[in-house]
Order: structure tokens, then sequence, then C-alpha cells
């Protein structure tokens, strides 16, 4: 089987699937950690919140496209709460105080899924789109993964012309590469970056909720997905939309491709790969600071 | 960090050193459980604060050489019979030697890229551990043995007595930090916290300090790792996960930075808190992620930080009542 060329089509798709899941997680976090320095440990949290919110949403009302309009915007609106409370708060404290702040609410959010959903994993079956199967070389595929990849890589183009081709964007990019003089000359940088932030909510909660009907809701899937998220953060790049990009498809292909070639030494060979990136080019592989 | 109440932190560490063995005195078996859980992580918090209070810098690769320590003494005092004080020293060495490498790569790198390098080597350690069979893999590895003091006619198999000796190791590691900080070299890493760019200029090898504060903090987790596995008699890859330098991190954040009494209150404080509120919420654990949030945005350092306001405002408060006495 493994000599098959269809076998590793598949596994290259589902390397891509797994990456452009990973790429709509990091991209927010990226660009929030580029623009003010602001790491948000609690990033995977929200991710478990739009998977669980959109089970809810789907149970409730049948319709599981409802859930992937509304879950995003749920997990925006608990996005909001956090900035005001909190993150507005502190942006000055230094890295340490933010990495502490955010830890305490991955316990927070974690019990307060516990309280609300219970600890069994949580999926819908029925009423899911792209729910049939393709054929490709002669193997079984199924199309929801499609969907997927499809979904990640408009996302991507939608915030590519966000950034580069309109007024917001060229003020978040100005943003990212010096704060100082952006706000000297006149750009309100906290707008862009609350913005920024809710959008990286929103994205979180929507890769929660296309991820619930293949992966299930479950508990763990917020702590889980972090570290590999801001493994992608890292070796992308800072506050970089390419970065994001490249450094999904590679932890995402390096994580599915180590899975079946070498099983026992996939999360290392990822770790290898930040350690290496780390200690070569320190600012990622594209940075947008040079 | 310097006391602006000289003395204070002296009588805090006595106190709860004196608070600790009368609660050991007065302890039935799961007191003991707890006190052994404490005496731990004090440890633990105690290594990191070295590296995080003093050094200044925070990282997340402490769980993993605990769990490093852990197997190393497991393996060599269960798999190759090697008696146990020697197994101890062999887990501190073997711990701190992982450190020196660990911390020769990652000192390259500063602030939140420390945090992170120093988060994917351990959690490259975790999974080391977790996928390797000689190690019993996810099973975990049974069957560790405890140090033998029968000589001394001390049966160490007595809950009793081996949360004594778990306390007095507490006690040494204090002592020996307590030593450490103080000492010219412990001097150096306060003034690499606070200026490491003006340290560098004047020809100090800033890497070679960083790296070796590094090794020793992990021969205090290896230490720790050793003692728990004697404690516990089974181990698993959890010990390494990055939850676990997260907790440490908690209990040394929650305790205040740089005080060394402040990881010991600290580690009482959370685990007492743990089993204390698990006794009245399945969810303490949210309970305590507020707590720490609250800490945290309090903008004092930790628990001994506030202690340490109150005395001084009440101080204050006496001052006045005696200038006001003596005025009217």
């Amino acid at each position: 089987m493994v000599g098959d060329a269809g076998f590793w089509f598949i596994q290259i798709l589902n390397s891509l699937q797994m990456s452009m899941l990973l790429f709509l997680l990091s991209v927010g976090l990226s660009v929030i950690f580029g623009l003010l320095n602001f790491v948000n440990l609690a990033h995977g949290s929200l991710y478990a919140l739009g998977a669980f919110i959109g089970y809810s949403i789907a149970q409730a009302s049948g319709s599981v496209w409802l859930a992937f309009a509304t879950a995003p915007l749920a997990v925006m609106a608990i996005g909001a709460v956090l900035y005001y409370a909190l993150i507005d708060r502190l942006r000055n404290a230094g890295p340490m105080n933010q990495v502490l702040v955010t830890f305490g609410l991955i316990f927070v959010f974690l019990d307060g899924v516990r309280f609300l959903w219970g600890v069994d994993p949580l999926g819908v079956t029925q009423g899911v789109p792209f729910s049939g199967r393709v054929e490709i070389f002669g193997q079984i595929y199924p199309a929801y993964r499609l969907f997927i990849i499809a979904l990640g890589a408009l996302v991507y183009l939608l915030l590519h012309l966000l950034l580069e081709h309109t007024r917001i964007g060229a003020e978040v990019r100005a943003g990212v590469d010096n704060a100082e003089v952006a706000r000297c000359l006149g750009i309100n940088v906290e707008r862009s970056f609350l913005l920024v932030f809710l959008l990286g909510c929103a994205l979180a909660g929507l890769a929660g909720a296309v991820a619930m009907p293949t992966f299930s809701a479950t508990l763990g899937m917020g702590v889980s997905i972090l570290v590999p998220t801001l493994v992608v953060v890292v070796v992308g790049g800072l506050g970089s939309l390419k970065g994001a990009l490249i450094g999904s498809l590679l932890i995402g292909s390096t994580l599915t491709f180590g899975q079946v070639l070498v099983p026992d030494f996939a999360g290392i060979i990822m770790y290898a790969l930040l350690v290496i990136v780390l200690l070569l080019r320190p600012a990622g592989l594209f940075p947008v600071r040079s | 960090m310097p006391s602006r109440l000289p003395g204070f932190q002296p009588l805090l560490t006595l106190l709860t050193f004196l608070g600790l063995f009368l609660y050991w005195l007065t302890a039935d078996f799961f007191g003991y459980e707890i006190l052994a859980e404490i005496a731990v992580f004090a440890i633990l918090a105690m290594g990191l604060d070295l590296l995080a209070g003093y050094a200044g810098l925070v990282s997340l690769a402490q769980g993993a050489l605990y769990g490093v320590g852990a197997y190393a003494f497991a393996y060599a005092a269960a798999t190759l019979a090697v008696p146990a004080p020697w197994a101890i020293l062999l887990a501190i060495a073997v711990s701190g030697l992982v450190a020196l490498v660990v911390g020769a790569i990652a000192s390259g790198v500063t602030g939140i890229f420390f945090i992170m390098i120093t988060l994917a080597i351990g959690e490259m350690g975790y999974e080391f551990f977790f996928k390797t069979p000689l190690f019993g893999g996810d099973d975990g590895f049974f069957g560790i043995p405890r140090l033998d003091l029968s000589a001394f006619g001390i049966d160490l198999m007595d809950p009793a007595s081996f949360t004594l000796l778990l306390l007095l190791c507490v006690l040494l590691v204090f002592l020996a930090l307590r030593w450490l900080v103080a000492s010219p070299y412990g001097v150096t890493l306060i003034g690499l916290h606070e200026n490491s760019h003006r340290l560098r200029a004047l020809g100090l090898p800033v890497r070679l300090y960083k790296t070796t504060a590094f090794a020793v903090a992990g021969m205090i987790s290896g230490f720790a790792g050793a003692l728990l596995a004697q404690h516990t008699s089974f181990i698993s890859p959890e010990l390494l996960h990055w939850t676990t330098s997260g907790e440490i991190l908690v209990i040394l954040i929650l305790g205040g930075l740089g005080t060394l009494v402040g990881p010991l209150i600290g580690a009482t404080v959370v685990i007492l808190l743990k089993h204390q509120l698990s006794a009245y919420t399945d969810y303490w654990s949210f309970w305590l992620g507020l707590f720490l949030i609250a800490v945290v945005l309090s903008g004092r350092n930790g628990i001994v930080g506030a202690l340490e306001e109150l005395c001084l405002l009440a101080l204050r408060r006496g001052k006045l009542r005696r200038q006001g006495d003596a005025a009217g």
C-alpha cells in the first residue's frame, strides 16, 4: 500500500487539510503576535469553543451551515469580552504576564467547556454538507476534507486581498512594521489591533466549527492544537500572512507524513524543526520586520 | 528582588517551614500525601525561581527535566539495581547534563522565543518517553524502589518518615539556593536579568552564565524527579508534558518571583487549594485559573509581595498613630 501513488496522493490531501486548519488558527495568532507582541495562549481554547458552540447550534437548528456562520461570530463576541476585560490591560505588561494570564484562561475555558458540554466527544452526523465521498486515483476520499482545504484557500485569498488592497489592511501592515511610526502618522494602531484580534478569534472559531464534524468536539482539542499552532507562528515568522500559510503547510505535512513514515517521531521532528528555525533564523522564515 | 522590608522574608520563611513541620506533626495518611506533593513542587518551583526570578529566564522545560530525573532514577534503581543514593546522584547528574545541552541551545534566543524553544525541547522529551518502550512508553514505569535507611533504624516505607525526609530535602534545596543567589555568581545572574547588554559590554560571557544557571535549575528539577519517583513508585510521561512546566510556573508566580520563599508558599497554597476546592467542586481549575489571572493583574509580586505590602501598610499606620499620640 505504501508504494501506491494513490495512497501518497491521499496523504498529500490529508496534509493539506491539516495545514488549512492550522492556517485558520495560526493566522490570527501570528498577526496579533506581530502587531503588538501579544502572546495569546488561550487561542487554542477559542478553537475548542468554536467546535462546541458549533455543535450546539447545529443540534438546535439542524443546520450545519448555520453553525459555520454563527459559531465564529459567537467566538468573536467572547473575544471582545476578553479584549476589554483582560487583553487591553496586558498590552504593556510584558510577555511573561501575558503568558500567565492567558495560561490561566486555558484553565478557565477548559472547565467552562466541561461544565457546559460535559466530557464526552460531541459530533454531528446529520445534515453535514459534502458528506459524500469522491474517488481519486482509485482511492475513496471524503469530500468534506476537500471542503476544508478549499475553505482554507479561500480564507487565505480573502485575507490577502484585505491586507494588501484595502486601507484597513495597509494600516495593519504599517502597525506590524513599526507601531510607533504608524501612530505618529495618525494611524489608530489600537483599533487595528482590536480588529485583528477579533478577526483572529472568529477564524479560530471557524476552524473549530469546521473541524467538529470530522474530528468531533473534544475537551482536550484546544490544548493539543495550541502547541502546533505556536510552532507554525514561530516558524513562519511573526505577523506575516505568507509565513502563517507556509508555516502551516510545513508543519501540517511534517505531522501527516511523519505519522505515516516514522509514526514514533512525528512530534519530535516538528519540535526539532522549530528549534532549528529559531537558531538559524530567529525571526522565522518570513519575518515582516527584519 | 530587593525587599522593602528587611527581615520580612526570613521571618516568613521561618514561619512557612514551621507551618509545614506542624502540619507534618498533625497529618494523617492523606495529609502526608499532600505534604509530599507540596515538597516536590516547592523544590521544582525554587529551581525555576533561580532561572525566572533571578536570571530572568522563563523556561517551560522544567517539567521535562523533572521527568528526565524521575526516569533516570527509576531506570537506574529498578532496572539496573543501582543503590538508591547513587541513583539519586545519577538522576541529578543526568538532568543537569541534559539541561546543560538544552541551556546551551536555548540561550541563543531571548524573551518569548526563549519560552518557545524551551517549550519545544521539553515536548520533544515528552514525545521521546511517550514512544520509547525501554522506559515503558505511555504505560509508564512501575515498581520504583525507595531509599533504604533501615540500617539507621528508619523505615522510609512509612509515609511519616518519608514525608519528613522530603521536607528536609526542601530545606536543603532552599539553603543551597540561598547561598547560591547571595554568591558573586548569583549576583551576576541578577545583573543579567536587569541589563544583559551592559554585562556583555563589560566582558561577561553572558551565554555561559545563562547556560550554567539552566543546568543548575535542571539539576534541581532532576532531584525533584528522583524524589517523586520514590514517593509514587510509578511514573508516566505526563511528568514531562508542558502543562507540568506550566503548573510549576503558576506556583512560582502565585508565590512570588525572586524570593525563594515564594515558591514554597505558592506550592503550599496551590496544592492545598487544589485538594480543598476539589472537595467542594469538580471545577477547581476554573477557580485556580481566575485566581492566577487576578494575582497577575494585581501587579504585585504574588502572595509574598501582597503580604509584604500589607505588613508595610500596617507598620505605617502604627507609626502614624504613635505620632498622633505623641502630638496629642
